[in-house]
């Protein structure tokens, strides 16, 4: 009872902030929720005869059925989540040993340098990349093989070997990838007070020791949103990346089909609104209950560090 | 109090935030997360008073959409047609364009959205049968006499028949004939330079493959590209095994008896064509990674890395030598139309270019008007495909000729890619174009219709099965016919092995079925 009574009254005496705050809510129902009616399209049978969505025939789960039809939803589904956790995890890691190595590097030059280097990538679309991986690696005129058959080596057929490119996938995402976030990361390191430092050097801490007990930990908290946030569009895949690397080489599916390029390629040949809802919902709503759970767990470890 | 204060904000930012990334997710994945259509009421024909004639005193403004880029001086020609059919018809028009990126996906929105749109491009290849007979369109059978009886003589009464879905008129045909059938593409100076024989038949072309694969070692003989499924088996079933059409399901129906439907994948025919692919690709006639290929077939022919096409239709295969005229002045291609060995060529359906009404169209009446006057009145009809003559072109003895080039140029010839609305009366020609002219004409003393293009399709029983089996085609038979697969025999089976299990039993079934009505219902043998 009290709760509540709280509640109304924070409401009546913070007016102005959630007025303030009102614009956003509007944001996201118009933008974000309203359309969420659209999902009642994954249950029915689409068709143009009917003026509107509720009468159209309700067909239940029929619209799902072709995610598991082929029998690949479960590989599917381990593939996507297995790529991501991959990137995640080797983003975070990566991007965060160089933030911590580029700033303790005193040459401005250097560091600047440095940092555009790895922050170019970013820009790089993926379709000009599938141009570049190809040229690299096909058999017939790749720079690999031209180099390969001039030491004297046997040519390599990489796009016939599918488990080469679970590496050179996720070599590519990095390397395309992980600029970005290093940048953030070196942006929260700037935030970190000079004052613990000094403190450290004081107490005579090396400096490995300060980047590892002082650093890292004052890292933590953008670690966490970075990583929900990243959660949260797991099942979202990444799309083009796989889509321009992959292409049609059937060869490669087993290791790098995922939802996405799964559902892009089923779909294609129809143009059924039901089934590519019912995708996006089996998407929205894997993706919903993965960041429920990290999130629950997270706030078990500790709570200050959980989204809500 | 400070707790609490805590939490609530906490709920209120913990909710905005995590349903902001849910819809995040449901809006990418999707990709048509779009409100209900508004309850709009079709357009009906019977509105307006009288019987003949249309209502024209409220002035509108009509949507046309096309699939492609606009020409840069579309709004001119735009300005100057609104300046003439406000006259006519008290109506302005606008001409949209979809860009090519993702037209699918645009053309599936502005259909199924209740968009105001009301003329749009329709082909087979915008599966017009299968939108048709899910009533996306307008049905224009009591609309054409009333608002373009001028329109409705000018169509001959066979392509009306020919474009009907299911009893009904959904689109206005193109009259315009040309030939889209297959045929060899060959490099015409280099089989003349190495003697090798003219590609006439499997035998010949194969032998020409050869032929340069020995004299020409940086060459590749043959362009197949990533579509592997187009440029090999629909080309061989089209050519060797004189299949109707480009059939989907892997069956096969031959053009001389189309009842007799059988499955062709499994076959034993269907494994010795993958053999002659896996040979193929053995002998290095294409590359080993054509599945990744992402330069097109005819750019390669243009710029000399590949020295020939299994099949190309006429009028590409002119722009192709055109194009490459102008880089190299001697090189030379030849061309063998399918239809010439065969003894048949089918002209291309009037399904292959027109225009329709979608159903929720509130100006139908003006807009099938509207339409009229661009297809029979010369002024609109050459302005909206050649653009203005004297600043866009000159007519030079008959033939069309563009001033300037490409760059400077605001609209090429046909660049509203005007298609459908092509009248053969007012058309005017590059010179170039004889060479075309010349296969047509050699095709029309042996043409036939084609029985295909006007099958609707209906595929509402076996949607799921069909998605699934798109993905085994891709995953286990594309390898196959690309020759990657060393054991042909063994990765035939794993293919039919899943095709079945994703259900291709059912969906071939339930197709021929249908193609048998279809033929029974259009009296076809």
């Amino acid at each position: 009872m009290r709760k509540k009574k709280g509640l109304l009254h924070e409401l009546s005496k913070n007016r102005i902030l959630f007025l303030m705050l009102l614009p956003t809510l509007l944001y996201f129902l118009i933008n974000n929720y309203f359309p969420m009616i659209g999902i009642y399209y994954a249950f029915v049978q689409f068709d143009f005869h009917s003026s509107n969505l509720f009468q159209m025939d309700f067909v239940g789960l029929k619209n799902f059925e072709f995610l598991w039809k082929s029998g690949k939803l479960l590989e599917l589904t381990l593939n996507t989540i297995g790529y991501n956790i991959a990137f995640i995890v080797l983003v975070n890691f990566l991007s965060i040993s160089v933030a911590v190595l580029l700033s303790e590097i005193k040459g401005k030059w250097f560091k600047k340098i440095t940092q555009s280097v790895l922050f170019l990538p970013y820009f790089v679309s993926f379709v000009i990349l599938s141009v570049i991986v190809f040229n690299l690696f096909n058999y017939d005129q790749g720079v690999l093989n031209t180099v390969l058959e001039r030491l004297g080596a046997e040519p390599v057929d990489l796009y016939s070997k599918p488990t080469a490119w679970i590496f050179l996938i996720i070599i590519f995402f990095l390397w395309k990838n992980f600029g970005y976030s290093m940048v953030i990361y070196l942006a929260t390191i700037t935030g970190i007070s000079d004052e613990y430092y000094e403190a450290a050097k004081i107490d005579g801490a090396n400096i490995f020791q300060r980047a590892w007990y002082i650093t890292v930990p004052m890292l933590k908290n953008t670690f966490v949103i970075l990583l929900l946030f990243a959660l949260g569009g797991i099942l979202k895949g990444q799309f083009d990346l796989f889509y321009q690397m992959v292409g049609n080489n059937g060869l490669l599916f087993s290791t790098t089909d995922i939802l996405d390029t799964y559902v892009y390629r089923s779909l294609r040949v129809t143009f059924d609104m039901g089934m590519a809802t019912a995708a996006g919902v089996y998407q929205s709503i894997f993706g919903f209950v993965l960041i429920m759970v990290v999130n629950t767990i997270i706030k078990k470890i500790n709570k200050e560090y959980a989204l809500f | 109090m400070a707790g609490i204060q805590k939490k609530a904000w906490a709920l209120v930012l913990s909710l905005v935030l995590a349903l902001s990334l849910l819809a995040a997710c449901s809006g990418n994945g999707g990709n048509n997360e779009a409100s209900p259509s508004p309850s709009a009421s079709p357009a009906d024909g019977q509105s307006s008073e009288g019987t003949t004639g249309i209502d024209t005193s409220k002035r509108v403004e009509l949507q046309l959409y096309m699939l492609g880029n606009a020409p840069k001086d579309m709004p001119k020609v735009e300005a100057q047609i609104n300046e003439w059919l406000l006259e006519d018809l008290n109506a302005t028009v606008k001409f949209n364009y979809t860009t090519w990126t993702d037209w699918d996906q645009k053309y599936k929105l502005l259909l199924s959205t209740g968009q105001d749109v009301d003329l749009i491009y329709t082909a087979e290849w915008t599966q017009y049968q299968q939108y048709a007979k899910n009533g996306a369109f307008l049905a224009l059978d009591e609309l054409l006499p009333k608002a373009a009886p001028a329109l409705q003589s000018f169509v001959p009464q066979e392509m009306w028949e020919a474009v009907k879905i299911d009893g009904s008129i959904y689109t206005v045909p193109s009259t315009y004939k040309e030939y889209v059938t297959g045929g060899f593409v060959w490099r015409e100076d280099l089989r003349a330079k190495y003697n090798l024989p003219k590609p006439v038949d499997m035998d010949t072309f194969e032998a020409y493959l050869a032929g340069i694969k020995a004299n020409e070692p940086d060459m590749q003989p043959v362009a197949v590209g990533a579509a592997v499924d187009a440029t090999l088996e629909d080309a061989l079933l089209d050519f060797y095994r004189q299949n109707v059409g480009a059939l989907p399901y892997g069956l096969l129906a031959p053009y001389k008896d189309p009842s007799n439907m059988v499955n062709y994948w499994g076959s034993a025919e269907h494994l010795e064509d993958l053999k002659r692919f896996k040979s193929w690709a053995d002998n290095g006639y294409f590359s080993k990674n054509e599945l990744n290929e992402t330069e097109s077939n005819q750019d390669k022919i243009i710029n000399g890395k590949a020295a020939a096409l299994f099949s190309d239709n006429p009028t590409r295969f002119n722009s192709m030598l055109n194009q490459m005229k102008t880089l190299h002045p001697d090189w030379e291609l030849g061309y063998h139309p399918f239809g010439l060995t065969n003894g048949y060529a089918t002209p291309v359906h009037p399904i292959h270019n027109g225009f329709a009404i979608p159903k929720n169209s509130k100006k139908a009446e003006r807009a099938l008007a509207f339409y009229e006057k661009l297809v029979t009145d010369k002024r609109y009809n050459q302005l909206a495909s050649y653009g203005f003559e004297g600043t866009n072109y000159t007519v030079e003895n008959g033939y069309y000729k563009p001033v300037g080039d490409n760059t400077t140029n605001g609209f090429v010839r046909e660049a509203s890619n005007s298609w459908a609305w092509r009248n053969p009366s007012f058309m005017i020609f590059e010179e170039s174009y004889d060479g075309i002219q010349a296969i047509f004409d050699e095709l029309d003393k042996i043409q036939v219709p084609d029985i295909y293009t006007g099958f609707a399709e209906d595929y509402t029983t076996y949607q799921a099965e069909r998605a699934a089996l798109e993905q085994v085609m891709k995953q286990y038979l594309f390898p196959l016919m690309a020759g990657q697969v060393d054991d042909v025999e063994g990765g035939l089976q794993t293919f039919m092995e899943k095709a079945n299990q994703a259900g291709l039993e059912k969906i071939q079934e339930s197709y021929k079925q249908q193609w048998l009505n279809y033929l029974q219902e259009k009296g076809i043998q």
